[in-house]
């Protein structure tokens, strides 16, 4: 069937693949050393601590080896990356001192419309600095803090050496271990004990410079009783050669307080995006991930929740789509170390045009604790018969008195309900999309009103000419 | 029972798995040339291969250590003892046609003269080489077994002690089932055997019953060939003693319109490692997979499971039940994948696990890559233990506790067992059940309380 295309858009360019002239105060040398990482570490001032951290990390990183499961990564090159580049001199305060081109891409990327939304706090991360930031002053006045982390180093240091690395150290995985020497910005939220947080943080991350490697670092504190919610979204524009983004985010839910952190990653599709995201909850404390991944090339990414004390809540939802020469590779794991923990993961993964999607994931209850529940529900819809879903599972429990189940299915769309659509006068690939958003519509709903808006959107640029 | 170790060392670390024992084994068979090559190539692949390391995915629950052999060398036992049959077939044998088999050599093989007429070859494996060479070569160690797979399969070729061999014609169907009693003891290595080779349009089922005393180490291999529009059902029950480590390969091969109904039930051995797989590599192909696995005391169970559907309009069904008592551990990994152009796939796969004392545990990991769109693939798993509430209500009908949780294992059981339409088999299963409760009989027997059995089974 031909492809109808009423917004002219050209498919084959990504949408947010415009590109800026480089124009950066520092960058650093291709490649990584102990002289890269001293560099970061001086440049940007920091304590003694951080920097010995900085060098331990990269011999942790030295020692591992790649992961032997999942994804294909032997094409990383890691001597072909920059570690460090710093756009800007100083942190700019307001909108107007930005460098213009660094306006301009986040003007397309939306930030002013969402500040003129009067979205409580707006970061927005160019490269690998923080370069824009605002709160607003109410929060402020009841001491919520939210900067980047390298400014969090620097003003909070006690807070920061409290947490930092205290829930992913480097020794997890190699990419924790990379993050850990060459981290650069990222959020530091900090919410005090009883205060709700209304309005979600938002902070937008963005690559700019060819083979740059994006290692933010994130670090969200919630006191007892106190209530946020984190949005950030991803794009990068597009380069022939491939990038490598390898976050690490941080999270403690302290007790009866509750944190929900969502991410839509559009990242272009030559971005490897290998992320270490995990929390920490404690007695009745609720933990919520909302992930959604459409971009990267290959994304490997198991949000965790350890639930450490009795009364804690786990929920995980994950939305991948997966389109021609993807491979999403996205997950959840919940750890029940405590009695009376509940989990749930759902997981809904599209793949289209070769893509690869899917679900790996872990649940894992520890010797008493009785009286967990866990709930894993993962969907895959494929959308022809040159694309492929997975699904990885793994339930370890060692407690009698548990509850687990797990349940997955893999379908295509129906012909009936494509029937349906298009016996009241729906063109088909529209009908196609529809019945793939209503798929996925039980993440979306989950999300703020313009991050739902645009998931429906990429969902339905994706999916235009996936009919005939 | 005769047992040679002597003089057993070859270089390698590996005694007792020497040339010189493959040569005695060899003219224990008194085999043709061509198993000889095909042993003296697998024993040069087990000498070459290392081990599968422990940090391996499919390997990191079941260390291959705990699997180790040092120490032990192959049972050669020349000809099989009468006294062993009747515990060997132990109230399975129901006057159909049965073979036994005594570390691997033949003790008996009675009640298929009327099959032989049609053709059909029911016998030992030792035998069948010698006198069916033309029905045996072109599938032993070949049709779904490869021996560079890693080193157990490498030993369980080259030192394969005995085993079993069915063929059936085309167009044959035997209706009764054929059981074979396979002996065990001594303290040694077993590599027993059991190729099946069912000619398109033939109807069979083998009832595989493994048991015996001692300790060591079984190295098992099924091969089960099921041609074109053929139906086999392949039961295997593992009672073996608890000094008895094992390790096994169980696949089947189904052609077009061809089915395999396997039930894999475990109750002995102190570990066990299986893989149990469906190769599914034309249309209308279709395999039932039942298993069912009741570990108690530190027993340790390792199953993986494969649904491998390699061509459009292939079906698979396969439900795997584990409970555990004492401080038993079980891991179930299984996998349905779904090759590219396997189109109008229909799989399901459904683990359930019982965790039946504080000190149990269990693993499940149940695993889809799906490359087809136009299919319908499940699949479940759930880990739970005795519910509170349905001990209760029995025993507010007059149970004991005991009784109570006793039923509810055999209702967990049950969902299994009933798909299985052999009722000799399915009783002795229950009786075998009943022993790992501490009772004398299954209760399910007790008309009395079928009622209120299938009532608890409903919940489940």
């Amino acid at each position: 069937m031909a492809t109808t295309n009423p917004l002219g858009i050209d498919l084959d360019q990504y949408k947010w693949g415009f590109r800026m002239p480089e124009n950066y105060v520092f960058k650093s040398r291709k490649g990584l050393s102990r002289e890269v990482v001293e560099e970061i570490s001086h440049l940007k001032g920091e304590p003694d601590w951080m920097r010995a951290f900085r060098l331990h990390s990269l011999e942790v990183f030295w020692k591992k080896p790649l992961p032997t499961w999942g994804p294909d990564l032997s094409s990383i090159d890691f001597d072909d990356i920059y570690y460090y580049i710093k756009p800007t001199d100083r942190q700019a305060r307001s909108w107007e001192e930005l460098p213009a081109e660094i306006k301009d891409t986040y003007e397309r990327l939306g930030i002013p419309e969402a500040e003129r939304k009067f979205l409580a706090g707006v970061g927005a991360q160019y490269e690998s600095e923080v370069v824009y930031h605002s709160l607003k002053e109410e929060w402020e006045k009841l001491g919520v803090i939210f900067v980047d982390t390298d400014t969090a180093v620097k003003k909070y240091p006690d807070l920061v050496q409290e947490y930092f690395g205290t829930v992913v150290p480097p020794e997890d995985n190699k990419f924790a271990a990379l993050n850990s020497a060459v981290w650069s910005g990222g959020s530091f939220i900090y919410v005090p004990a009883g205060v709700k947080v209304e309005i979600p943080l938002q902070a937008y991350f963005r690559i700019n410079a060819e083979n740059v490697g994006q290692f933010e670092r994130t670090l969200i504190i919630v006191e007892p009783g106190a209530y946020v919610h984190y949005v950030e979204g991803c794009t990068a524009p597009i380069y022939t050669t491939d990038s490598l983004h390898s976050a690490v985010v941080e999270i403690i839910v302290k007790e009866g307080a509750r944190c929900r952190y969502t991410t839509i990653q559009n990242w272009s599709k030559n971005v490897y995006n290998l992320v270490t995201k995990r929390a920490v909850a404690y007695r009745d404390a609720t933990m919520e991930w909302v992930d959604g991944n459409l971009g990267s090339k290959i994304t490997m990414k198991y949000p965790s929740v350890y639930l450490v004390e009795p009364g804690a809540k786990a929920e995980i939802l994950s939305v991948a789509f997966a389109g021609a020469g993807q491979h999403q590779d996205p997950g959840g794991k919940v750890i029940h170390a405590a009695p009376y923990t509940q989990s749930s993961i759902v997981s809904k993964s599209i793949s289209k045009d070769g893509g690869r999607a899917g679900y790996r994931g872990l649940v894992k209850v520890y010797k008493g604790a009785k009286g967990s529940k866990c709930a894993v529900r993962c969907d895959a819809l494929i959308l022809d018969d040159r694309s492929r879903s997975d699904t990885y599972p793994t339930m370890e429990i060692d407690e009698e008195d548990v509850q687990i189940t797990h349940e997955a299915t893999v379908s295509k769309v129906s012909d009936e309900q494509l029937f349906y659509l298009m016996s009241r006068g729906i063109q088909e690939d529209e009908a196609m999309s529809m019945i793939v958003r209503g798929f996925i519509e039980p993440i979306a709903k989950e999300l703020p009103l313009e991050y739902a808006v645009e998931l429906n959107r990429l969902i339905a640029l994706e999916m235009e000419g996936s009919v005939g | 029972m005769r047992t040679d170790t002597t003089g057993l060392e070859d270089g390698v670390g590996r005694t007792g798995f020497d040339e010189a024992t493959l040569r005695r084994l060899s003219r224990l068979w008194d085999e043709p040339a061509w198993l000889w090559e095909r042993r003296r190539a697998a024993w040069e692949q087990f000498r070459s291969l290392p081990l599968p390391p422990a940090t391996h995915e499919a390997w990191r629950r079941t260390p291959p250590e705990r699997l180790a052999w040092e120490g032990l060398a192959p049972v050669l036992q020349e000809e099989g003892s009468e006294e062993v049959i009747p515990r060997a077939l132990e109230g399975l044998a129901d006057g159909g046609p049965t073979l036994v088999l005594h570390n691997g050599a033949p003790a008996r093989a009675q009640g298929a003269e009327a099959l032989r007429e049609a053709g059909v070859v029911f016998c030992d494996l030792r035998t069948a080489v010698r006198e069916h060479p033309e029905l045996v070569e072109p599938f032993l160690f070949r049709a779904t077994f490869r021996p560079e797979e890693n080193a157990f399969t490498a030993q369980h070729s080259a030192f394969a002690t005995g085993g079993v061999f069915l063929y059936v014609p085309p167009g044959v169907e035997v209706q009764q089932p054929l059981v074979v009693g396979d002996w065990l003891d001594g303290e040694g290595f077993a590599s027993p055997h059991v190729l099946v080779v069912l000619g398109p349009r033939s109807r069979a089922a083998l009832v595989h019953r493994r048991t015996g005393l001692g300790g060591g180490l079984v190295n098992l291999g099924a091969e089960l060939v099921v041609q074109e529009g053929a139906q086999l059902r392949y039961v295997q029950l593992q009672d073996l003693p608890r000094q008895v480590r094992e390790f096994g390969v169980v696949r089947a091969r189904v052609g077009r319109d061809a089915t395999v109904y396997s039930l894999v039930a475990s109750f002995g051995a102190s570990v066990e490692k299986l893989f149990v797989e469906s190769l599914l590599d034309s249309p209308g192909a279709s395999s039932e997979m039942l298993g069912a696995f009741f570990a108690d005391d530190a027993q340790h169970y390792d199953v993986h499971t494969l649904q491998e559907h390699r061509a459009g309009h292939t079906g698979s069904d396969l439900l795997y039940k584990v409970a555990l008592l004492g401080s038993a551990r079980s891991v179930f990994a299984g996998l349905i994948r779904v090759h590219s152009g396997a189109q109008k796939t229909n799989a399901f796969q459904s683990n359930r696990n019982l965790l039946l004392s504080p000190e149990s545990r269990a693993d499940s990991k149940p695993e889809l890559e799906i490359m087809a769109n136009d299919l319908r693939c499940t699949h479940g798993s759930a880990v739970s233990r005795l519910d509170e509430q349905h001990l209760f209500y029995l025993q507010t009908r007059g149970l004991t506790r005991q009784q109570a949780v006793h039923m509810i294992v055999e209702g967990f059981f049950s969902e299994v067992l009933d798909r299985l339409p052999l009722e000799g088999v399915r009783l002795w299963l229950e009786q075998k059940v009943a022993e790992k409760m501490g009772a004398q009989a299954p209760l399910g027997r007790v008309a009395a309380l079928r009622g209120l059995l299938e009532e608890v089974a409903g919940n489940r």
